[in-house]
């Protein structure tokens, strides 16, 4: 029962957020098309007014590539760096969006949304990033350890005789551990980040300790909920991407459409994790410990609740 | 008396047929050499003990006053083989393991000792440190139709995990391992002018030479490995202690055999008509039988159907473990290695390039048997060039090496790609020996520029003249050994019988510019124009008077369209023109190529929408297909489609690592 109010709380929240989620949506948007247009133009620059994009109609096609030649040379190191670069910022823009978005999720809403956007995710930026990269650091290890010394055992006692698949299904095996164990970091790591947003005072290192401890104490609630919240967000991610990277749409405005439409999708998938972000602040906010709950905070969570906001 | 004269016919009948037909009902070659080996591998010394008796029969009209060997195995003898200095091996650099093999004794029919009359020779660079080559002179010249016979005892060293043979642990790929005639090569053979051996040393960029062969082996090793070689298994005997088994092999008509033993195979059978096939596999990869069976039996269908029939009856293949992995990727035409990995995904179709590509060495280095030393286009090229138009065909045509709903790659762009994107592309001809190939272009050359060729050659003068040129080829020359001219010929002869004079009194032309030379092949649309032609207005003299004169031409606009055509590569080659006009029209012409530019010009009431030299991308030797077309309204969907997916992409992968 608890899950389901969580649940409805953080969908509430986060239609509430869609400003937010349309300032997510358009930074990185921008940020991505730093790159993807210079190198647009460049590739058409390079066709010209040639009729090879027919042999691209059906897939890439390496004749082309190959015989783009100097151009390539030339757009290729661009292409590199310019990757690099957008990973870097991109990533940094998403911490930055994501102090907003948390800080427009919570209950305690005194001012403006978009200026608590931008205040909070300027005042949490480093917290976050410290938040971001230790769960990923974590992450990384455990992945390492968990997956890396069985399927290490598995393929070193492999001299040749072994069945087909030992390999492929202790890969299986090791998935689904992991995927099992990601809601548990993402917990971690979004209770710590619920939790910084409502602290003036930035402790990261703290806050990753009340997110293991939020975890831990609430699990038998908070790891179906996580876990729920998860496949709904996988589900909806993996079907669009397999769909829209295998579409081939062939006329301009076919391209045209479906570049909307995978915007829409995009902007799907961000109200989806803002989602994931109004449930676990729902769910902290549950703990009076943890929260200065404002006067008529019950009257708003209530009303919340009953979508009357 | 009579018995003793039966004896001796029988054995002359033997020595000049090559033994009983076993494998097969007639010999398919002229057999001018045969081995018997009795073989016993020892896996505590990783050694190859032998006892070999061959003959070789002079089947020239020459006086031969010695023979020539090859003794492959010492390539890996020292550092300063000539194999390994084209490897560029410096004993510092990491740790090695030697492979060698040492001549025990060596003696003739009268068992006359040989060693004192045999010395090591390095016909192609004099180095003295190299031991791949011995000559041997006899106790008399051979002469014409007479027979030398040789006795060998031999220990042949198993290098560590080396170039196609060696050992990995329990693993041993056999190559190259035992005392191997070279080919005399009489005057006119070939390009001989006077008769002599052709017996080069081991060098790193070179495959082989060798007689088509009767092989009757005798195979030693512990009872718990798995075996498999290029001959059909006629026997196999356990030793009475248990511990070893001896199996008997016999292999007819081929040019060397190879074998390779390990624990771990697991033995698969299949058949294609009146083919036998084994494969060898380790277990791991049991899940990739159907894929190896199906590449072999393509490439059967496709080259029994377009080249001619593969004559043997059994083909064995292997798939090495990756330990065994310098095994893989070699072929003595029964017998050949694949390669793939314990992992390989559905989309990935390297196994099947491997084992089509492998296999197809039966047919250009098995049934014809060119020199690879000296030509190895005529093998590789042409085998490549077949490899690609086989997964084309049985993969899709855009898809034969990676077939993934995002990104696919055909074979033959894959060749086609190598070469034209090579820097390397004009360093020299093909006619270069493998070894001689500069900058390491030796794969490029011999490999992904024939292929190319023989596409461009397919483009030109049909896909069908194409197939008939390569049956009358193997009609002519299987088992014979033909050279890079012979082939030219075969060319010259199909394609003036099919198409006349088309395309002159031969195809010299062709092979001139493209295999031995070193121009490119480039054509470029330079652009095309549609000039509104204008009334006459003016003054017009006339006997002795001047008037004006206004002379409507038509109602309707007649356009003056002139399509430019510019040719920037040397090579000159017959090109497919396509000028397509904007009511519809598309007119084909044909452009000789000879003239640096050439315009087509065209009067009505259309203009030109776009014109397309080489439409179809037949001319894969074309260095640019960027610059093949032009056209008032290029189509950026592809492009635009392209980078929306790059921005998704780059979307969904920041979101994801945002947490």
């Amino acid at each position: 029962m608890k899950i389901l109010t969580h649940l409805r709380s953080g969908a509430l929240r986060s239609f509430k957020a869609w400003k937010g989620v349309l300032v997510v949506w358009v930074l990185i948007l921008f940020l991505i098309s730093l790159l993807a247009l210079p190198v647009k133009s460049g590739f058409k620059s390079m066709i010209g007014s040639s009729m090879v994009s027919e042999l691209l109609t059906d897939t890439v096609n390496i004749d082309v590539i190959t015989d783009l030649g100097t151009g390539m040379g030339v757009i290729m190191p661009v292409m590199t760096i310019g990757l690099l670069l957008v990973l870097f910022f991109g990533f940094l823009m998403n911490v930055f969006v994501t102090g907003g978005l948390f800080s427009i999720l919570g209950s305690n809403n005194d001012s403006k949304p978009s200026s608590r956007f931008f205040a909070g995710a300027t005042s949490n930026f480093w917290s976050f990033l410290i938040i971001i990269l230790t769960t990923l650091a974590m992450l990384m290890v455990t992945a390492s350890v968990i997956g890396g010394i069985p399927i290490m055992i598995v393929r070193g006692g492999d001299a040749g005789t072994a069945e087909p698949g030992v390999v492929g299904k202790t890969v299986k095996i090791v998935l689904i551990i992991l995927a099992l164990m990601l809601p548990l970091f993402l917990l971690v790591a979004d209770y710590a980040r619920a939790w910084q947003v409502v602290h003036e005072e930035k402790k990261p290192f703290k806050a990753i300790g009340f997110g293991f401890s939020r975890t831990f104490r609430t699990l038998s609630v908070s790891y179906p909920l996580m876990l729920i919240l998860v496949a709904f967000q996988t589900g909806f991610g993996a079907l669009a991407a397999s769909k829209l990277l295998s579409a081939k749409p062939d006329t301009g405005k076919a391209v045209f459409m479906f570049f909307l439409a995978s915007q829409i999708l995009f902007i799907i998938k961000i109200l989806l994790r803002a989602w994931r972000y109004g449930s676990v602040t729902s769910a902290m906010e549950e703990v009076s410990d943890v929260i200065e709950v404002s006067p008529d905070q019950s009257v708003r969570d209530a009303e919340l609740l009953q979508g009357q906001v | 008396m009579k018995r003793i004269f039966l004896l001796s016919v029988f054995c002359i009948f033997i020595v000049q047929t090559g033994l009983p037909q076993i494998v097969n009902k007639e010999p398919l070659s002229a057999r001018q050499t045969y081995y018997k080996i009795d073989a016993r591998l020892d896996p505590e010394t990783k050694i190859v003990s032998g006892s070999m008796e061959a003959y070789w029969v002079n089947k020239s009209t020459d006086i031969v006053p010695d023979i020539q060997l090859h003794l492959y195995m010492n390539a890996f003898k020292n550092n300063k083989s000539t194999f390994n200095q084209d490897a560029g091996m410096n004993l510092t650099d990491k740790k090695i393991e030697f492979g060698w093999i040492d001549l025990k004794s060596l003696k003739d029919r009268k068992g006359n000792d040989l060693l004192g009359r045999m010395s090591y020779i390095s016909p192609d660079d004099n180095n003295a440190d190299d031991q791949t080559v011995i000559r041997i002179l006899t106790e008399s010249p051979t002469k014409p139709g007479d027979t030398v016979f040789i006795k060998v005892d031999f220990e042949t060293k198993l290098p560590k995990g080396s170039f196609r043979t060696g050992y990995a642990d329990d693993y041993y790929f056999v190559g190259q391992w035992f005392p191997k005639f070279g080919v005399y090569e009489p005057a006119g053979m070939r390009y001989a002018t006077a008769g002599g051996w052709n017996c080069h040393q081991f060098h790193r960029n070179s495959e082989f030479y060798s007689n088509h062969s009767v092989y009757d082996v005798n195979i030693t090793v512990p009872e718990d490995y798995v075996t498999g070689s290029g001959g059909m298994l006629l026997n196999e005997v356990k030793a009475s202690d248990g511990k070893s088994k001896t199996l008997t092999y016999r292999a007819e008509d081929i040019v060397d055999f190879a074998w390779t033993a390990w624990p771990g195979y697991a033995v698969f059978n299949d058949e294609w008509n009146h083919v036998k096939i084994t494969l060898l596999i380790p277990h791991i990869r049991k899940d990739q039988v159907d894929r190896q069976f199906h590449a072999v039996k393509s490439a059967l269908e496709y080259l029994t159907k377009n080249v001619g029939p593969f004559p043997w009856p059994h083909l064995t293949f292997i798939d090495p473990p990756t330990k065994g992995s310098f095994a893989g990727g070699m072929e003595y035409t029964t017998l050949f290695t694949s390669t793939s990995s314990d992992r390989m995904f559905d989309f990935l179709h390297l196994p099947e390039m491997v084992t089509v590509h492998e296999f197809g060495h039966a047919y250009f280095m098995g049934i014809l048997a060119s020199n690879e030393f000296e030509e190895p286009w005529l093998d590789e090229g042409v085998n490549s060039f077949w490899e690609a138009r086989i997964m084309d065909q049985y993969w899709g045509e855009n898809s034969g090496l990676i077939n993934h709903p995002l990104f696919k790659i055909a074979d033959k762009s894959y060749s086609r790609t190598s070469y034209v994107g090579s820097p390397d592309r004009q360093v020299t001809t093909n006619k270069e020996y493998s070894w001689n190939y500069p900058h390491g272009t030796y794969a490029m050359m011999s490999y992904t520029k024939a292929a190319t060729v023989l596409y461009t050659l397919m483009g030109i003068i049909g896909e069908e003249t194409t197939n008939e040129v390569f049956r009358e080829y193997y009609k002519k020359w299987a088992f014979k050994h033909p050279s890079g001219r012979d082939f030219i010929n075969v060319v010259n002869e199909v394609v003036t019988r099919v198409h006349g004079n088309k395309f002159g009194p031969d195809m010299n032309w062709f092979f001139d510019q493209t295999l031995y030379g070193t121009g490119l092949v480039d054509y470029k649309v330079r652009g095309f124009n549609n000039t509104k032609l204008r009334d006459f207005k003016g003054i017009v003299s006339e006997a002795d008077s001047n008037r004006f004169v206004t002379n409507v031409i038509k109602d309707d606009t007649i356009f003056k369209s002139t399509a430019q055509l510019y040719r920037p590569g040397d090579v000159i080659l017959p090109v497919d023109v396509m000028v397509h006009f904007s009511n519809g029209d598309t007119i084909q012409e044909i452009w000789d190529g000879k003239e640096r530019f050439k315009d087509f010009v065209y009067t009505g009431v259309s203009e030109i929408d776009w014109v397309k030299i080489d439409p179809e991308y037949k001319l894969r030797m074309d260095i640019n297909f960027t610059n093949n077309s032009k056209t008032n309204d290029a189509d950026m969907v592809p492009i635009r489609r392209y980078m929306d997916k790059f921005i998704i992409f780059m979307q969904y992968f920041l979101n994801l690592m945002s947490l």
